[in-house]
């Protein structure tokens, strides 16, 4: 996109392009970008980067281990490759519409997490004492770890509540139980950009499907449907999630993770459903609608193929601010001890730092909290870029 | 105006029907289902026993009827037309005569208290946060807004948009945890007090602070204040950072317009166009979201009584969600979403005021 912004407007761009190259003009969005692009590094590769077991042990006794394969679970291989699928189907094949690049993705992606899932059985039990045995024993000639060696459930219950100060190891200090404040934050950012993006699409395709039948049908259709959202809109978002979560039966626990993004998700919708409706009900009046209709386009067709894409553009906008405000009710949610139970999560770990003894631990205030902000920040960020980009007026009152 | 009122009012019942029809669903098909934690713990006991109180709650608050049943009665409860109905000996309702009656919001099951005195206790606490908070964001947030709009792309403006996002941005939960960790604590700063709503002596206070013999004596109302100040700042700076940038926006937007351009023309002063001019049009957009504002202040003390330990609104329907207590988790969603729809009420009224154009006769 920058190689865009440098040069002259080629005549051939379509709208989406124009509004992408008008939203990275300036230095903030930028900013927010490239921090969304680093968390979006570590959260996909994070078990390379911060993990107990070394990449590779060469012990006296002469053999090579790679103890860190051998525990990767199948989320962890899937995710990097997919991550690089996609890099490979954006940058090499640039002359093939988009269409037929996001359909490929999709299929092959698909393959390769089933065929993660099926194939890859880590061994249950984690043994992160062995390697430190070794060490300690003396056997270990060289090994390679990673940057960051601790696990996120590596519990060492002798350095409990370490200060930064403490020991070098330690960046970020450790936990009431002994892990690695680190090493759980970047762990952390997978559940958080998870969160984020997938609640936001559940809540946008439901959004983006009732705003639509509302704004292209009008009527008796909108009617009903306006009471819902009003509904929706009087009861406060976050009550509405206090009481999904809370009354989840607590076999859903191992899925809990899946269980918050649908049920943030579905509280979310209604601001979606409120533009498109806006949108649709200005769209449908115009012309090419009408020429489509006499086409005799079936109504998906008219709907998602020729009013979405001109409807699109203020409900990406709302959708830049709704992954920041789901990643903030996931942090929330986990502060009040209501999110996930065993995975490492930002909010929980702030909500640590008063709890117990009642010293105040300053690292697990700050780190955690540091973190929520600059991603929230940083999609606030984007989605202020963006719409300044498609809003003509204000584009006029900023170059004023 | 009178007509328009009304009709609005009575537009309200269908969408708190919704509403709390919702929620009462949410609730009786979650697992445990109504009064669910209550009867689990019953396990301990021996079956004797345990059947007894089962035999308790459904005798006195029908749990064991169908759960279309249980809303119905609790709507005839609620509204002020319908049957009137006693307790017997054994606390068993028996329905008598039709007609008006005082409503009720019924007992809780948890608590064997009466549901209105516990909102009676609890309501005040969170309407006490919301109206410290609102009237100071929306003067802070017009007057900087207005000094933003003046001086429009210089330094300061531009510094304040970005640092109105990025404090729009802080997450509520670390800007409490931080206060409390930093000006509450003992290892730091002691200023505050880390949570609750009075000192435990603060009943032997007198109202006002005054001088006694043992020294300074902070009264009732002080201490009371010293309480609020960290949740209430914690609740303040959100909204004033979105109000702002609002008022910003809205009030550039005014003064581009042709109107401000000919009072210009006039020669008038640019106090006079601002104040007279630009200034009761930029209003109205901040009007409307105050309608937005409201409900989510509500919700957002929800988290804010919960850091801060405040027997607010927030923590009432907190508890009640986790006993599964049928009226006080109903009574608390038709409250709060009562005050929500009166809220936007109340500003589509407000913008009549500050446009005379807009009229609902």
């Amino acid at each position: 996109m920058t190689r865009l912004a440098l040069q002259p407007a080629p005549p051939r761009l379509t709208y989406l392009q124009m509004v992408l190259r008008d939203t990275l003009r300036g230095v903030g969005p930028r900013v927010g970008l490239a921090w969304l692009v680093v968390l979006t590094f570590l959260a996909v590769f994070a078990p390379f980067l911060a993990n107990s077991y070394p990449y590779a042990v060469r012990t006296t006794d002469g053999s090579l281990s790679f103890p860190l394969f051998r525990y990767l679970r199948p989320v962890d291989v899937a995710l990097p490759v997919m991550t690089l699928l996609a890099l490979l189907a954006w940058r090499l094949f640039g002359r093939v519409p988009a269409r037929w690049r996001l359909l490929v993705w999709v299929l092959a992606s698909s393959a390769v997490c089933a065929a993660c899932f099926l194939t890859i059985k880590p061994p249950l039990r984690q043994t992160y004492d062995r390697y430190r045995e070794q060490v300690k024993q003396g056997e270990v000639i060289w090994a390679i770890t990673t940057p960051i060696p601790y696990s996120p459930s590596d519990r060492l219950s002798e350095l409990r509540f370490l200060a930064p100060s403490a020991s070098p190891w330690r960046l970020m200090g450790t936990e009431g139980n002994g892990a690695d404040v680190f090493s759980r934050m970047v762990h952390a950012s997978r559940i958080a950009m998870a969160i984020g993006l997938i609640a936001t699409s559940i809540a946008l395709v439901i959004g983006v499907i009732v705003g639509g039948l509302m704004g292209y049908f009008s009527g008796i259709v909108d009617l009903i449907g306006m009471r819902l959202v009003e509904i929706f809109a009087a009861v406060p978002t976050f009550f509405l999630l206090l009481i999904l979560v809370a009354v989840m039966p607590p076999e859903w626990n191992p899925y809990k993770l899946y269980v918050m993004m649908v049920i943030i998700g579905i509280t979310g919708w209604v601001g979606y459903a409120r533009f498109v409706r806006a949108e649709f009900l200005r769209l449908r009046e115009q012309d090419f609608v009408t020429s489509a209709r006499a086409c005799g386009l079936p109504l998906s067709s008219i709907l998602f193929r020729h009013m979405l894409p001109n409807g699109m553009a203020p409900v990406l906008v709302e959708a830049s601010f709704g992954v920041a405000g789901a990643i903030l009710a996931e942090s929330t949610l986990s502060f009040l001890g209501l999110g996930l139970v065993d995975q490492p999560s930002w909010g929980q770990m702030l909500s640590e730092s008063i709890s117990g003894t009642g010293s105040f631990k300053w690292w697990m205030a700050f780190f955690p909290g540091m973190a929520i902000f600059l991603t929230v920040f940083a999609y606030n960020l984007v989605g202020e870029s963006l719409r300044d980009a498609i809003d003509p007026h204000t584009r006029k009152v900023a170059a004023l | 105006m009178a007509n328009y009122i009304i009709r609005r009012l009575i537009l309200l019942v269908p969408t708190l029907l919704g509403m709390t029809f919702v929620v009462f669903m949410i609730m009786a098909l979650s697992p445990g289902g109504i009064g669910g934690s209550l009867l689990n713990d019953l396990g301990e006991l021996d079956s004797q026993q345990s059947r007894a109180i089962r035999q308790y709650y459904e005798n006195r608050y029908g749990i064991n009827q169908p759960v279309i049943v249980q809303y119905v009665k609790w709507l005839n409860l609620v509204s002020p037309v319908g049957f009137r109905s006693q307790r017997d000996e054994t606390g068993k309702p028996h329905y008598t005569s039709f007609g008006f009656k005082w409503p009720d919001l019924g007992e809780s099951m948890a608590k064997h208290r009466p549901v209105s005195t516990m909102i009676a206790e609890a309501l005040p606490i969170t309407l006490l946060l919301n109206l410290i908070t609102t009237p100071i964001v929306y003067i802070l947030a017009i007057l900087m807004g207005i000094y933003a709009a003046r001086y429009r792309g210089k330094m300061l403006d531009v510094g304040l948009s970005t640092s109105m996002l990025a404090l729009w941005s802080l997450p509520t939960i670390m800007i409490a945890v931080l206060l409390i960790g930093f000006l509450a604590n003992r290892d730091n700063l002691h200023w505050f007090p880390p949570g609750g709503f009075n000192s435990v002596e603060a009943h032997t206070m007198a109202f006002l602070p005054h001088r006694t013999e043992a020294g300074f004596e902070r009264g009732w109302l002080l201490d009371r204040g010293w309480h609020l100040v960290l949740p209430v700042l914690c609740m303040l700076y959100g909204s004033f950072a979105w109000l702002m940038k609002l008022m910003r926006s809205s009030l550039l937007e005014n003064l581009s317009a042709d109107f401000v351009r000919t009072a210009r023309a006039k020669g008038l002063s640019d106090n006079r166009v601002l104040w007279g001019h630009a200034f009761r049009n930029s209003l109205l957009p901040l009007i409307t979201v105050l309608a937005g504002v409201l409900p989510g202040l509500l919700a957002g003390s929800v988290v804010i009584e919960k850091i801060f330990s405040l027997p607010g609104m927030g923590n009432l329907a907190i508890e009640a969600i986790n006993a599964r207590d049928r009226e006080v988790v109903l009574a608390t969603t038709l409250i709060s979403g009562l005050l929500s729809l009166l809220c936007i009420l109340v500003a589509d009224l407000l913008y009549t005021l500050a446009d005379p154009r807009v009229s609902y006769e």
